[in-house]
């Protein structure tokens, strides 16, 4: 089936004619490979499908202006954002691809800490409007690059402030969403014209249709503009970025200070994140650079602070006995910034850090703490504008294992996971030997402390295809482990239930299949109810998990 | 390297959009965050490098065509360079620039060209410019009285070159006699290729027109060579570029400077000193073939290699031209070091300065586009409340004329040459 | 009737089904303007399964359910039947203690579990609950929680709907599931303990949010059978700064302040009466309070506990006190009337016998809603122009602004105490609260909590929503059981 002359008009007539295309060309750069940059969906190499026509959007009248011609005409749609994950395209072939490019504004109410964005707008973008005034937001640790609407709207959106700031649920204030049905709805306060303040209610909260843990990516219609609360933001209006590309820096004065958190054991780290969960010192609490691999992180530390190094400097550098010492320091290790309001506070918090680290044992990276290092870790982890050092070794990366929750159990199992993939390092070439452990999370995903969020970098390269599917294999392999402890699904496998590795949607049947078997499986008819309710012509993807209740009756 | 060459780098690209904006890093705000004019433009995934590494794999897997669509978006490109600049932030084996004009090249090769590049190829074929309308005959016209030396004729070491826009425009021309009176003033004696005074054809190689490039390089190399050219001076980016990193590649083997550094290095050395003050707030623009595409040529050849199973790397060591090393400090210590002259900095500066929308002929092949894109600087250099836009490139400083005076944009745009002659 | 009963006996047992005249009666009414509605039942379920029984028999049955977890005095009108023939489902009698987790900073409750029950179980372990301001003690955690009270310390309100995180719902169509984290494991407490799963992350299971669905619903959509609970750690050192001004405005500046710094562990805002009211046992206390206090205080909690808690406290007090200055108010730990540390105590701890809102004239009518701190002050001056229209004394209006969810809205709260035995003074108070109710609507003020007439105003103003709402309801409560009549356009 494709799309017919008079429905491109229709489209053409919403957003105009330079917004719309159907040429195959540019059809064909709204295709993703998972392998390329998956997100939990992969590693695969099939192309999503082709869309009929891509559009461009400039506001919430044309997003339901097209909208509303796809529920006429019986058209799945999709929109994204920055296309970096494979959960933006669309999963069929009679659909097509909006693209929300056009619609980036950003207003800061500075007051009431609150921005108000549009969907390109991403953390990047926000965040240098926001610290003109003296605010910050919550960056996932997807990355600055990314989308701050999609996120919060719909993934999961934590990441290395969010001990101090919150997920991207928690920052979600009111929320103005056009539904798949066509229907405009504006939550909250908002809905009423009351302003952006609050995202609850009326009465029970029509937010919690369309965001739980995680969001729909799309299958419950298009995010077309959020209010998010921001937060305080001690340092300067402008990031002082200094520094040769790409070793950029920035010294952000005496309130601010970048430590990498070493302790002596697994028990010893978990006990530290307790006490930070506890004590409101920390602005940013990351596992960063273990992404890099046990064997290979201070290593690779030096190479991308040197404007002057490459990776084919590794090996030379790893028989530098002093970097040896450090990457041994920082085996079991976390990355934290403190950030004084006053030179009292940082004080304190410079004191409570110094006090965790005697009561656990544990100690700050020596060379962590040199100028170039500190300013440069500083910098990275307060912009989070190096997402892509995920695939700087091998051009391909996926998050695996995935310890989330209770940092108690995660560290019971960490090293059954890294030996696991220490042993499929050694035994084979598919990814790459970074040395086991290259997890990389934040000490918590939640405001405040209490649950932690980690998954394993393991790197491949998209253009062998044996080391695609050796990854997949590797994957398979890591779900034995999550099956013997309930995890559920390995965090590369998060979306497999929600998009076939062909690229294509499941269909309900297989939905059904799949759902009638969870521990609670009227959390998945409900999802069904609610998909009938905004989404009748069920024309946004299978991103949300849904069971047909009636099979439940019938059982 | 042939297209289906770079397809190992076409699969690795992670789509991060590193090729869209500044560096992360560096964003200040969001209105000047974007740094690809070509989809700041069209909007369009494809326009962006990222959009062309998928869209080069769909062409040489059959699936799409070179239709007109497809021809004028692979031509919509300035070739500035931006993009491999933004990649390289975080990744060390991707060249993306190399492979946006590899593109082009395929397209050339199969016939797909833009109606607007037709009358630049032709002039250039014909008359060795690649500004249409311009004449061979009256190419040294700008020099007359110069005293330059005709190094067809004589040995020289240093050789002038002005290049087609100075040549030919005739305010410009102004600016490129001043270069001259001010580097003879300084004691250095300058010739020219008189006769064999052509186009550099780098804009040839920006278009995909690789073979013009080549053969108008080649010439060129010869000329310098029979001339015993040890220092090729000009005063514009692009031809800066052409003869220091393409010319390179082919063989010259000549330390070449742009007007700026010669400038910079009077300075240095005591032998140039500013008497007139010039008062007045000027912000800089970086041309993109002075700035990030102004590094050194290493030659190279090697090939892939993976350690730790996966990691690749290269043997040996391959140069990474990640724009750290172009040309920015000597036109702002120029700057500087004229007084009265303040200088206020756009956010998109150095190695990711905006560019200007000059860049592969697309005044003239994309013209609309191209004066888009002027106005987007334009409009930065307003926002910064500076007097005057100043930069060191004759496409640059034209494009940005043109840009001046539609939708309230009223900076003054200068030629730093014009600048050091107003405090000489 | 008798069927009915029978068929309810056979559900929770016979001690629990009551219909005696009297105790129909406590329940047919509350403290606010709602009209009046006998029940036909009281019920008082033991435990989930009865629960989901009951709401599976009402299915059936079309019988109207009303859930009351708090003893009287209710002040709402959310627990009074909209519609006769409702059977009040009443869960005071589920008031165990599932659990409590120090390492985990968590306790599991049901929903007959009060404050005055909660508080001292968790001081044992270290830890306390975050608290709306001096709850009333019979007042069940949990209803507290699902109808997002406004809590006292803001700075630590990373989600809006904390301190809930998980709970087990039956939802008004029968179905019983656990939301949050809760919902992806098996549905048996005790298992998911055994795998070291604690019932922490709120949001889910899935891509809905389950738990919304019962938030600020007026047990509207389902019951909720136990909530897990965000600890907070119980201070060892506690210390309260006042600021006192004359108007509201005034203080303005420094609250922003306090609040982006993140110094404190609580922070409000009050007027002489609203204050006097809470602080003073008795009406001539009041009185006297009144003649005492400054117009309007600033009142700023610091605590510490386990992490250098000296230091914390010395250290913040001194920062409060530099953004006092720069802000233009002064800052002590007394003003006329008040001690600070006095203040800090009362709000912390659950009211006594008499809910102390009551202590004025004995019955009161507040009316809140949600705005940002810089709004307060017309909502103020709209409500004291008012007052003079319907004639209700201007030095009685209490005013409490809470700011909440970090700072970026605030709960304004008006209290309008009266004397029931007055007849004018209903009338007044009664025609105050409604033409007040409609005018700030106006104005943009926010029922994000629809009680009683603010939710034909809420939902009037905002048709989508209305639509959804009702939809959400064809979903979870498609027999319209679940408090038959709230949450509805009448």
């Amino acid at each position: 089936m494709t799309l017919s002359n008079e429905i491109y008009q229709a489209l053409e007539a919403i957003v105009g004619k330079r917004n719309i295309s159907r040429n195959l060309g540019v059809r064909e750069s709204y295709r993703n490979v998972p392998a390329q940059s998956s997100a939990h969906y992969g590693p695969s190499e099939h192309w999503t499908p082709l869309p009929q026509a891509v559009v461009l959007p400039g506001n919430t009248e044309e997003v339901q202006g097209v909208i509303r011609i796809c529920n006429k005409y019986g058209i799945e749609f999709k929109a994204s954002t920055t296309f970096w994950s494979t959960m933006g395209y669309i999963g069929g072939d009679f659909a097509i691809q909006m693209d929300t490019r056009r619609m980036k504004s950003v207003t800061i109410d500075q007051k009431n800490m609150t921005a108000i964005i549009e969907p390109f707008a991403i953390g990047a973008t926000v965040q240098a409007e926001a610290m003109k005034y003296g605010l910050n937001l919550n960056i996932p640790g997807v990355g600055c690059s990314s989308s701050t609407l999609a996120n919060f709207s719909s993934w999961a959106a934590f990441g290395p402030n969010s001990i101090s700031m919150g997920a991207g649920s928690e920052n979600m204030l009111g929320v103005e969403w056009v539904l798949p049905s066509g229907e405009v709805m504006r939550t909250g306060s908002w809905g009423a014209g009351d302003g952006w303040f609050c995202g609850e209610g009326p009465g029970p909260s029509q937010r919690g249709l369309l965001r739980g843990i995680f969001g729909a990516a799309g299958t419950f219609g298009v995010c077309t503009k959020m209010a998010v609360r921001l937060h305080p933001w001690p340092g300067p209006k402008v990031l002082p970025t200094y520094g040769t590309v790409p070793a950029y820096k920035a010294n952000l004065g005496d309130n601010f200070k970048c430590y990498t958190l070493c302790f002596p054991n697994w028990e010893a780290w978990a006990r530290s994140t307790q006490y930070f969960y506890e004590c409101d010192v920390l602005y940013t609490g990351h596992r960063q650079f273990n992404m890099f691999g046990r064997d290979l992180k201070a290593f690779m530390l030096k190479i991308i602070t040197n404007p002057d190094a490459q990776l084919g400097d590794l090996p030379k550098l790893m028989e530098d006995p002093y970097l040896q010492e450090q990457n041994k320091s920082m085996k079991l290790e976390y990355q934290v910034i403190i950030a004084g309001i006053t030179e009292r506070d940082m004080a304190y918090k410079e004191a409570a850090v110094d006090y965790i680290l005697k009561e656990t044992g544990g100690w700050k990276n020596e060379m962590m703490l040199e100028k170039d290092m500190h300013d440069f870790a500083l910098l990275y982890l307060t912009r989070l504008g190096h997402k892509n050092l995920n695939y700087v070794m091998c051009g391909a990366y996926e998050g695996t294992f995935g310890l989330t929750g209770n940092v108690w159990k995660a560290i019971e199992v960490a090293e059954e996971a890294a030996g696991m993939k220490k042993h499929w390092e050694q035994t084979y070439t598919h990814i790459a030997a970074t040395g086991g452990d290259s997890s990389m999370g934040g000490v918590s995903s939640i405001g405040g402390g209490g649950s932690t969020g980690w998954e394993f970098f393991t790197n491949f390269d998209a253009y062998d295809k044996e080391s695609v599917r050796g990854t997949a294999k590797f994957v398979d392999g890591n779900q034995q482990m999550h099956n013997k402890y309930a995890f559920g699904p390995d965090f590369c496998r998060w979306n497999s239930d929600v998009r076939h590795m062909d690229g294509y949607s499941y269909t309900q049947e297989e939905h059904n299949e799949m759902f009638s078997k969870a521990p609670q499986p009227w959390v998945f008819a409900y999802q069904y109810k609610i998909r009938e309710a905004i989404n009748p012509n069920n024309l946004c993807g299978t991103y949300v998990r849904t069971l047909d209740p009636s099979t439940l009756e019938k059982a | 390297m042939a297209l289906k060459d770079y397809r190992p780098m076409m699969e690795r690209c992670s789509n991060c959009a590193g090729c869209k904006f500044i560096p992360f890093d560096k964003v200040q705000s969001l209105r000047f965050a974007e740094n690809c004019p070509s989809i700041g433009y069209y909007n369009f995934m494809t326009y962006s490098a990222r959009g062309r590494f998928q869209l080069s794999q769909s062409l040489l897997d059959g699936r799409a065509e070179m239709d007109e669509t497809v021809t004028d978006l692979i031509h919509s490109c300035t070739s500035c360079g931006y993009c491999d600049i933004g990649c390289k932030v975080t990744r060390y084996n991707l060249d993306v620039l190399d492979h946006n004009i590899e593109q082009k090249a395929y397209a050339v090769e199969n016939g797909k060209i833009l109606p607007g590049q037709k009358p630049i190829m032709d002039n250039l074929a014909k008359e060795n410019s690649m500004i249409p309308g311009t004449k061979k005959a009256n190419r040294m016209d700008w020099a007359e009285g110069l005293n330059m030396k005709d190094l067809l004729k004589e040995q020289g070491e240093v050789a002038f070159f002005a290049g087609c826009k100075y040549s030919y425009t005739p305010k410009l021309q102004e600016v490129a006699r001043a270069a001259v009176k001010l580097l003879q003033g300084a004691g250095v004696e300058l010739g020219t290729l008189g006769a064999a005074d052509n186009c550099c054809t780098g804009r040839a190689k920006q278009m995909g027109f690789f073979q013009e490039f080549e053969k108008g390089a080649n010439n060129n190399i010869k000329a310098f060579k029979a001339a015993g050219v040890k220092t090729i001076v000009t005063p514009c980016s692009d031809c800066y570029h052409s003869f220091k990193r393409q010319y390179a590649k082919l063989g010259l083997d000549v330390k070449v400077l742009h007007v700026v550094e010669y400038i910079d290095q009077l300075i240095q050395e005591g032998k140039l000193t500013f008497t007139k003050e010039v008062p007045m707030t000027v912000t800089y623009h970086d041309p993109c073939h002075l700035g990030r595409l102004g590094e050194d040529y290493t030659p190279w050849e090697g090939k892939e290699k993976k350690i730790f199973n996966q990691i690749h790397t290269w043997e040996p060591r391959k140069p990474r031209y990640n724009g750290a090393y172009g040309i920015y400090d000597a036109p702002r210590n120029i700057l500087k070091a004229i007084p009265g002259v303040k200088l206020i900095e756009m956010e998109r500066i150095r190695e990711y300065s905006w560019c200007c929308g000059a860049g592969a002929n697309c005044q003239d092949s994309n013209p609309e586009f191209s004066a888009w894109t002027a106005g987007e600087r334009v409009t930065e250099a307003n926002a910064t409340g500076a007097d005057v836009l100043v930069t060191a490139c004759p496409w640059c400083k034209d494009n940005f004329d043109n840009a001046v005076g539609e939708d309230g944009k009223t900076i003054t745009v200068l030629d730093i040459i014009d600048l050091v002659q107003q405090a000489l | 009737m008798a069927s009915i009963k029978k068929e309810l006996v056979g559900i929770v047992g016979e001690q629990n089904v009551i219909d005696s005249p009297e105790v129909l009666e406590s329940y047919s009414k509350d403290q606010s303007f709602a009209t009046p509605m006998m029940p036909v039942m009281v019920v008082k379920p033991e435990n989930a399964a009865q629960v989901q029984e009951l709401v599976k028999w009402a299915n059936q049955t079309k019988t109207p359910l009303v859930p009351v977890s708090s003893a009287a005095p209710h002040f709402k009108g959310d627990t009074v039947p909209s519609v006769p023939e409702a059977v009040i489902v009443d869960l005071s009698g589920m008031n165990k203690i599932l659990s409590i987790n120090r390492q985990q900073r968590m306790a599991i409750v049901e929903p007959g579990v009060t404050y005055e029950q909660l508080l001292p179980a968790l001081a044992k372990e270290g830890m306390t609950l975050s608290v709306p301001l001096t709850p009333k003690a019979n007042k069940s955690v949990v209803t507290s929680v699902l109808e997002i009270e406004p809590r006292l310390n803001v700075l630590h309100q990373f989600n809006y709907t904390e301190p809930i995180r998980c709970t087990e719902v039956t939802y008004g169509d029968g179905n019983q599931i656990y939301t949050g984290e809760a919902g992806n494991a098996p549905k048996d407490l005790k298992k998911q303990w055994d795998l070291a799963k604690w019932q922490v992350h709120p949001n889910g299971p899935q891509m809905t949010d389950m738990l919304r669905m019962v938030l600020q619903a007026q047990g509207s959509m389902g019951i909720v059978t136990w909530a897990s609970l965000k600890c907070e750690l119980l201070p060892t050192i506690k210390k309260m700064f006042l600021a006192p001004a004359k108007k509201s405005t005034d203080l303005e500046a420094f609250v922003y302040k306090v609040i982006w710094s993140r110094f404190g562990d609580k922070i409000f805002m009050m007027n002489r009466a609203y204050l006097a009211t809470l602080l003073g046992e008795t009406r001539e206390k009041i009185a006297g309070l009144k003649a005492e206090l400054p117009n309007w205080v600033a009142a700023v909690g610091v605590s510490g506990d386990i992490m250098l808690p000296e230091m914390k406290v010395e250290g913040q007090s001194k920062d409060l006190e530099d953004i006092a200055q720069l802000t233009g108010v002064p800052l002590a730990t007394s003003v006329p009337g008040v001690v600070g540390a006095d203040l800090n105590e009362k709000v912390l701890n659950p009211s006594g016998a008499t809910y102390w809102k009551q202590t004025a004239k004995g019955a009161f009518q507040d009316i809140f809603f949600i705005t940002t701190l810089d709004k307060t002050s017309k909502f103020i001056s709209l409500m004291y122009e008012l007052a003079v229209e319907a004639g209700y004394p201007s030095e009685d209006i209490g005013v409490y602004i809470q700011p909440q969810h970090m700072g970026t809205s605030v709960h304004l709260e008006f209290n309008l105490p009266y004397d029931a035995a007055n007849a004018v003074e209903v009338k007044r108070v009664k025609a105050l609260y409604e033409m007040a109710s409609r005018e700030m609507s106006k104005l943009g003020a926010y029922y994000a909590r629809p009680y009683g007439i603010w939710c034909n105003i809420q939902l009037n103003k905002d048709a989508q929503s209305y639509v959804l709402l009702q939809r959400m309801k064809n979903i979870f409560d498609p027999n319209n059981i679940m408090n038959t009549g709230k949450l509805t356009l009448h």
